[in-house]
């Protein structure tokens, strides 16, 4: 009572000792010249404010004399005496500082300036004018310590992801995706090979529709995902509705894609004359072989030309946000098409999305967060595959044809057809359909409940599905469905369906209290149930009646087919984390986590992962004086993660069905482990944070040892045990690295610019292997056991060959390290000859802003990696066989003593020549200008009278440029998608494609 | 308030933990596993057809072996597993190779586990018991026998103990020969006479096996005891045509053959897809100087109607291609894609050999009559009057042109001590040690017991 009297005191003494007057105006900031919706306007004191409309203006009534504050998020806010001018326009200035910024961590959020471990984000919107079809490819070179591998040019397909290097060797080591709390589907989805390229899961989701992403590197980052963290999280929230009038926005992206390169290759005449050299030095008659000088080369078929087109890009998408105290909403619906450079490969989706917060009551809200989306994915074989696109378009002979006189297809039948091993790439890109068709529906609940403002119950449960359809059709004129008798003979059709469902609950109990001035203890607890379960099934008919009938309801004989269901995998959890602050100077966390999977027998089902970190804000001391270094945190953090990632029922002996003559019967499937456990991780992090001039540089540093041990892993026995190996613990692996990421307003006036860089270097290495035993992995290379190796004190990623030493100039012959001096070249010679690994990588974003104008400029590169280029052991292949086009690197080959040259004398089928040698790898380190997007924001004025509110038009281009000695089409390729022991191999593997686009963003009044 | 609040919580979890044995140890789905999988009489058929399922690569496996090392075939593919075999560069990585010795020893795995599980299971037909005991010895003394022949001297494995199974050195080939003949005797009165199809193993089909011992082994007297066992049973003719052993399953005489359906097709299996090798990819071509004695419509020829075994298309014939495919391997909708363990011209055959060793070369009961028999089913010209060594070169030829590609022709050679001669002919990288396939280089990083023991030569 008393407080209302003086208050009505204070006023009526206002109103009779000032004079209140109307202040309009207008806010902008540099991103939003046009106007900054949403900001709060004070004046200062008192009760009286507004809000900044979309436009960014205001009016209020203010005393003349008072002080009124701008104020709003990540801004710094401003105030200005109320003079009685009648107009104002204020420019506010984003806050340098992300030290408040609340970053979402496992299954709580905390402040940038609290965190004791090493976490990184990255703003979508510094991503916004990327043409990428997943969130994976959109994390390529902005976070340290996370290095992303697009496998190929090809859509919608498979990306590797790798933070902190690889902590598995069979396990997996994709790092656990975390959208809005629900761990998502990764990998590929689709059952049927493409010969190295796979779908990829990821691909399901808008990138347009996320908001931030967050990378956990640390063991106690990560902690509370405990059991599956072990590869890292990328924790991702979307965007949400936020408490402002309704934003409608248009974003529209067109553009045209074109590979970044392709192979130089020997043209008719070229081959020819080599052919018939290769013959002749056999000892042969070339004219026997059909192999005639300007009859056999009468016709020059550029197959690269005719494989590979400029495809078009488009993307289209409509989002409404808004929303009061109560509610707030996010939707948005978009549409995407890419077509790939091959013919007929495309990768079209549809999305929608909504996402809803609802206050109940002052205590209880209750959230929804609903995604749906479905991909066509037109596919086209590759790679490893000898009917491939590409990889046919490498191989084929230039003196056959695609189309024969009559303008038809050469098809299995013509008398041109080249037949195995060359079949008409064309037709195999044009002809067969390969419809894979993804849905996925992406939905959680979430509820919470404050008892008080200390206590808060959180309840989710989440729901990832994940349907997959392959419609697929390979015509009597293609080689499977023609060629191949023994497959298809007249048509081959296949059809599969999976369906791959997460389902995830958790709760969580949390506590936070200031406990004194200067300390604050903050606690989660909570509980967390995960299942994924899959069901599918395919059938594949033959004999078709003609390619008219491309359904199996038409095949003549349907002969093979299955069903499976995998059983349920489940993990059930208990976590608890303490966070204790002191004096916001030192800050304390310890998290345990017990996870039991039923991947384990009952021996060792659970796991447990603890963590304990700390930092030391030193800026926060008294004795600091230093003002130039204004944030000053030391950090460390030591803890476990774990790994399960493997199949059921490796703890049980199994027996499983086969079928013999007509009847079925049982065979054994493996060899029981009952002690099979948990694959852990020792992780111990340091690092510092430094904020220079108020944060205008900011500068993370990290280093971090991480030993793997009880690796899982088939540990392989002789084959007359009856089985090839049994899954075991067997091996022990390390990782230790260095991150550093620098962000720095340079200029801050009219113009202002930004640079972000980061950089990253990881040393992995295999400790130990039981039995000692190299453990052969990647391809079959000619004479040794295989392409890469996994090996005691040898990195993953390993390449293994024989060591070329160069070519006898008087025999033409290559010659070989014969490193055991047995006087016989073999696989006992071979080597570790490199590794796939890169020495650093990084990218630098520059971006610049003036007036309306912006600019941003992103390169990424990767140092001293090396790409074995397998193509060349078909395209330099020294004779090996004449059924394959030849680099242009074969003109130098040996013809007569006393050449000197790297590439040896051919010889047909002789492979001595052709051994596997460090002569096929290549330092692959590239320097690339990934993105460069420039835009201009239309004056308001202008979008006025277009009944906008805002208007960006922007051209973007992926891939313009790169700087590299690789002499294969592309160092960013990677056949054998998603390996973990043999990355980095080019084996006809589809190059990086160049995009050109532009766009607008437009929001709607 | 706050205790509430714990006690909503600890129910929630209640609630979860109490769900949790049944959801971290999920059912088994089309899965047994060890301790129930051979318990009761009903498991005895469905472990019985998986010991066939096993054994079943061993034979497309001998196949390549027989006919790819030695002079049948020549490469045109882009395998270099079949390069190695066609041009003859062998080495101990070779994926064939690998295949051929994880089938026998996956077939050993399952015949060991019968062996010792079978005696003690409740319940069993003593009809049943004796025909799956039969069998499993049978089996696994092919499985042996076929080991011995193409590897030499193989770790002899009787047991199931992972353990002992690792770490296992070579025993001698005496050791071997003499336990496959334990083997066969154990089988022996054990199996039926007669079977559903010649899928599955009769008493003939041992009886021809150990025909095939005896002869391998130059028994004559036994050899041409067990092959006549077999031929005067009269459970088995000769087809007429030739042309039927090429293009059907299941002929008249047909002893064993590993069957296959529609369902298990082996289809593009790059190391037993017979189809897929010979004539989808065409990996292996028949070699130009077969083509040459093989392609001959002359009555008066020698191989006459054993050209069926080839076939010929003009779109191939180009570079080093001749343009010929075997054609004795089609997919399961042609229904001949059944691979032959034993057919009665090879007891034939034997005969003819075993009979000619003992000097019965021609006349009554002789090795010529042997011959025409088979020569005159293949409408070729038939043997005269010739001396012993002169029929033993005929008979080497005979089973050159009757049992092409159905995994002889190298076996033959090496036993009869023709390799050398017959193959250094047909190629200059030929060498003795071919006279051998190398152990796995995969056993032998894997089995101490193994290291330095490879075969000479690789």
């Amino acid at each position: 009572m008393h407080k209302t009297l003086l208050l009505l005191f204070v006023s009526l003494t206002s109103l009779a000792l000032a004079q209140t007057q109307r202040l309009t105006g207008k806010v902008t900031s540099l991103a939003e010249p046009d106007g900054l919706p949403g900001v709060n306007v004070t004046v200062k004191g008192t009760s009286q404010g507004t809000i900044t409309s979309i436009g960014g203006e205001f009016s209020l009534d203010a005393e003349v004399g008072s002080i009124i504050e701008f104020s709003f998020i990540g801004y710094t806010s401003q105030q200005i005496t109320f003079t009685g001018q009648t107009n104002e326009t204020v420019v506010l200035v984003e806050k340098p500082t992300e030290l408040g910024e609340v970053i979402v961590v496992g299954y709580s959020s905390i402040e940038r300036k609290d965190i004791t471990g090493a976490v990184s984000t990255i703003n979508a919107d510094k991503l916004k004018n990327l043409s990428v079809n997943g969130l994976d490819q959109a994390l390529q070179g902005q976070a340290p310590g996370v290095q992303v591998t697009q496998s190929s040019g090809t859509p919608g397909g498979g990306v590797s992801v790798r933070i902190r290097g690889s902590t598995s060797i069979s396990a997996g080591n994709t790092p656990l995706y975390v959208i809005d709390g629900i761990p998502v589907e990764t990998g590929a989805l689709g059952a049927r090979s493409f010969g190295g390229q796979n779908d990829n899961a990821l691909s399901l989701i808008n990138t347009n529709d996320i908001e931030t992403y967050t990378v956990l590197s640390d063991a106690s980052a990560k902690a509370l995902y405990g059991s599956r963290a072990s590869n890292g999280v990328i924790v991702i929230t979307t965007k949400r509705g936020k408490n402002s009038k309704t934003s409608l926005t248009f974003d529209v992206q067109r553009g045209i894609i074109d590979p970044v390169n392709t192979l130089d290759l020997l043209n008719s005449t070229q081959l020819l004359e080599l052919q018939r050299e290769a013959v002749t030095n056999a000892g042969e008659n070339p004219d026997g072989f059909g192999l005639i000088e300007d009859v056999t080369d009468g016709v020059n078929t550029d197959w690269q030309d005719e494989v590979l087109r400029r495809g078009i890009m488009q993307q289209y998408q409509l989002s409404a946000m808004g929303g009061d105290d109560n509610t707030r909403f996010y939707i948005s619906g978009s549409f995407r098409e890419e077509e790939g450079v091959q013919l007929n490969n495309k990768f079209q989706r549809f999305g929608a999305t909504i996402n809803l917060d609802q206050k109940l009551t002052s205590k209880l809200s209750i959230g929804t967060n609903v995604t749906l989306s479905r991909a066509l994915n037109k596919r086209v074989k590759g790679d490893n595959f000898l009917d491939g696109v590409y990889s046919g378009a490498i191989k084929s002979l230039p003196y056959h044809v695609a189309y024969d006189e009559n303008g038809a297809l050469v098809g299995p039948g013509s008398p041109l057809y080249a037949s195995f091993p060359n079949f008409n790439p064309v037709a195999q890109a044009l002809l067969p359909r390969f419809n894979t068709i993804s849905v996925k529906a992406l939905g959680n609940i979430i509820v919470t409940y404050e008892f008080n403002p200390h206590l808060k119950l959180k309840a989710q449960a989440s729901l990832d599905y994940n349907n997959v359809t392959e419609d697929q059709y390979e015509s009597s004129q293609t080689a499977i469905g023609g060629f191949l008798e023994s497959v298809g003979g007249q048509g081959y059709g296949v059809f599969s369906a999976s369906t791959f469902a997460n389902i995830d609950s958790y709760l969580t109990l949390s506590y936070d209290k200031e406990i004194s001035s200067s300390q604050r203890l903050n606690v989660v607890v909570g509980s967390e149930l995960y299942q994924n379960t899959s069901i599918g099934g395919n059938v594949q008919g033959r004999l078709f009646p003609s390619d008219d009938f491309t359904y199996i309801q038409s095949a003549g004989v349907v002969d093979a087919g299955a069903s499976f269901r995998e059983p349920p995998h489940s993990i059930l959890s208990f976590f608890g984390e303490a966070r204790y602050d002191y004096d916001d100077r030192i800050l304390i966390t310890a998290s345990l986590r017990a996870d039991g999977s039923s991947n384990f027998g009952p021996n060792n089902r659970f796991g447990y992962f603890p963590t304990l970190s700390a930092a030391w804000r030193i800026s926060e001391e008294e004795f600091w004086r230093y003002d130039f270094v204004n944030n000053l945190k030391l950090r460390a953090s030591f803890g476990l993660t774990g790994n399960e990632r493997i199949g059921a029922f490796n703890y049980l002996g199994q027996w499983g069905a086969s079928t013999y003559n007509g009847s079925s019967g049982v065979v054994p499937n493996n060899v029981p482990n009952p002690n099979i456990k948990w694959e852990t991780t020792r992780e111990l992090n340091v690092g510092v944070d430094v904020g220079f001039l108020e944060e205008r540089i900011q500068v993370v540093l990290n280093t971090y040892y991480n030993k793997t041990t009880d690796l899982l892993l088939v540990r392989p026995y002789a084959l007359t045990t009856g089985f090839a190996g049994i899954t075991d613990n067997i091996g022990e692996m390390e990782n230790k690295g260095i991150e550093l990421s620098v962000t720095s307003v340079n200029i801050d006036k009219d113009l202002r610019w930004t640079t972000t860089l980061n950089l990253s270097r990881n040393l992995n290495k295999v400790l130990f292997l039981a039995d000692s035993v190299p453990l052969y992995r990647g391809y079959t290379g000619e004479g040794v056991d295989g392409t890469n190796i996994i090996k005691e004190g040898e990195p993953l990623g390993s390449f293994w060959g024989l060591n070329f030493l160069g070519v006898n100039s008087t025999t033409g012959d290559a010659i070989y390290e014969d490193r055991n001096k047995d006087g016989a070249i073999s696989n006992a010679d071979a080597m570790v000859i490199g590794n796939s690994q890169p020495k650093l990588i990084g990218g630098i974003t520059n971006t610049f802003q003036y007036n309306r104008f912006d600019l941003s400029i992103f390169f990424n590169f990767s140092l001293g990696n090396k790409v074995l280029n397998f193509t060349k052991a078909s395209t330099v292949n020294m004779g090996a066989d004449i059924q394959t086009n030849q680099s242009v690197d074969a003109l130098r080959r040996w013809q007569e003593p006393g050449d000197v040259t790297d590439i040896p004398r051919y010889e047909l089928n002789s492979t001595l020549n052709n051994l596997h040698s460090n002569r096929l790898l290549e330092d692959a380190s590239y320097l690339r200008l990934k993105n460069v997007s420039f835009g201009y924001s239309l004056p308001p004025t202008l979008v006025n009278k277009l009944m906008l509110n805002q208007l960006r038009v922007f051209a973007s281009a992926t891939n313009l440029w790169t700087l590299t000695k690789y002499t294969g089409s592309d160092p960013e390729v990677s056949t054998l998608d998603g390996s973990t022991s043999a990355q980095g191999i080019d084996f006809f593997t589809l190059p990086q494609v160049r995009t050109i686009a532009i766009g607008i963003n437009a929001t709607l009044k | 308030m706050k205790s509430r609040i714990y006690t909503y919580y600890l129910i929630s979890l209640f609630l979860i933990s109490t769900s949790c044995s049944t959801l971290l140890e999920p059912e088994p789905i089309d899965l047994l596993t060890d301790d129930i999988v051979l318990n009761e009489a009903k498991d005895v058929p469905n472990v019985e057809i998986g010991l066939y399922s096993a054994f079943r690569p061993i034979i497309p496996s001998t196949v390549i072996a027989g006919d790819c090392t030695a002079d049948m075939l020549q490469f045109r593919g882009t395998f270099s597993q079949y390069r190695e075999l066609g041009t003859k560069t062998i080495t101990s990585a070779n994926a064939s190779i690998a295949a051929l010795w994880g089938s026998i020893y996956n077939t050993i795995y399952i015949a060991n586990f019968i062996i010792e599980k079978l005696p003690t299971v409740p319940g069993v037909k003593s009809v049943d018991r004796e025909r799956v005991m039969g069998t499993a010895h049978f089996l696994r003394g092919y499985a042996y026998f076929i080991a011995l022949y193409t590897y030499g001297g193989v770790p002899k494995v009787t047991g199931t103990s992972i353990e002992a199974n690792r770490n296992i050195a070579r025993a001698s080939r005496t050791e071997i020969l003499g336990f496959i003949l334990e083997d066969y005797n154990e089988a022996l009165g054990k199996l039926p006479t007669q079977t559903a199809n010649a899928g599955y193993a009769s008493d003939y089909a041992l009886r021809a096996a150990l025909a095939k011992y005896h002869l391998y082994n130059e028994d004559w007297a036994e050899a041409e005891q067990f092959a006549t066992n077999v031929i005067s049973s009269n459970q088995f003719s000769l087809e007429p045509e030739f042309e039927t052993i090429v293009i059907d399953d299941f002929t008249d005489e047909a002893i064993f053959e590993v069957g296959y359906t529609l369902s298990d097709d082996p289809s593009t299996n790059g190391n037993i897809g017979l189809n897929y090798i010979f004539s989808g990819r065409r990996e292996m071509i028949p070699a130009n100087q077969l083509v040459a004695v093989l392609d001959s419509l002359n009555s008066a020829s020698n191989s006459r109607d054993r050209y069926f075994s080839i076939k010929f298309n003009f779109n191939n014939l180009k570079g080093d291609d001749n343009g010929w495919s075997v054609d004795k391997y089609g997919t399961g909708d042609q229904d001949n894609n059944n691979v032959v363990v034993f057919r009665l011209a090879e007891m034939y055959l034997i005969r003819a050999e075993a009979r000619a060793q003992q000097g019965k070369v021609s006349g009554s009961n002789s090795a010529q009559q042997d011959i025409n028999a088979l020569r005159t089913r293949a409408k070729a010209s038939t043997v005269g009057s010739v001396t012993q060594a002169q029929m033993l070169l005929l008979i080497e030829e005979e089973r050159k042109y009757e049992l092409a590609f159905e995994g002889h022709r190298w076996y033959d050679l090496v036993r009869t001590g023709r390799a050398k001669d017959v193959m250094s002919a047909f190629s200059p990288n030929w060498k003795d040690a071919y006279e051998l396939w190398p152990i796995p280089q995969r056993e032998i990083l894997n089995n101490p017991a193994l290291v330095g023991n490879q075969n000479p030569g690789y």
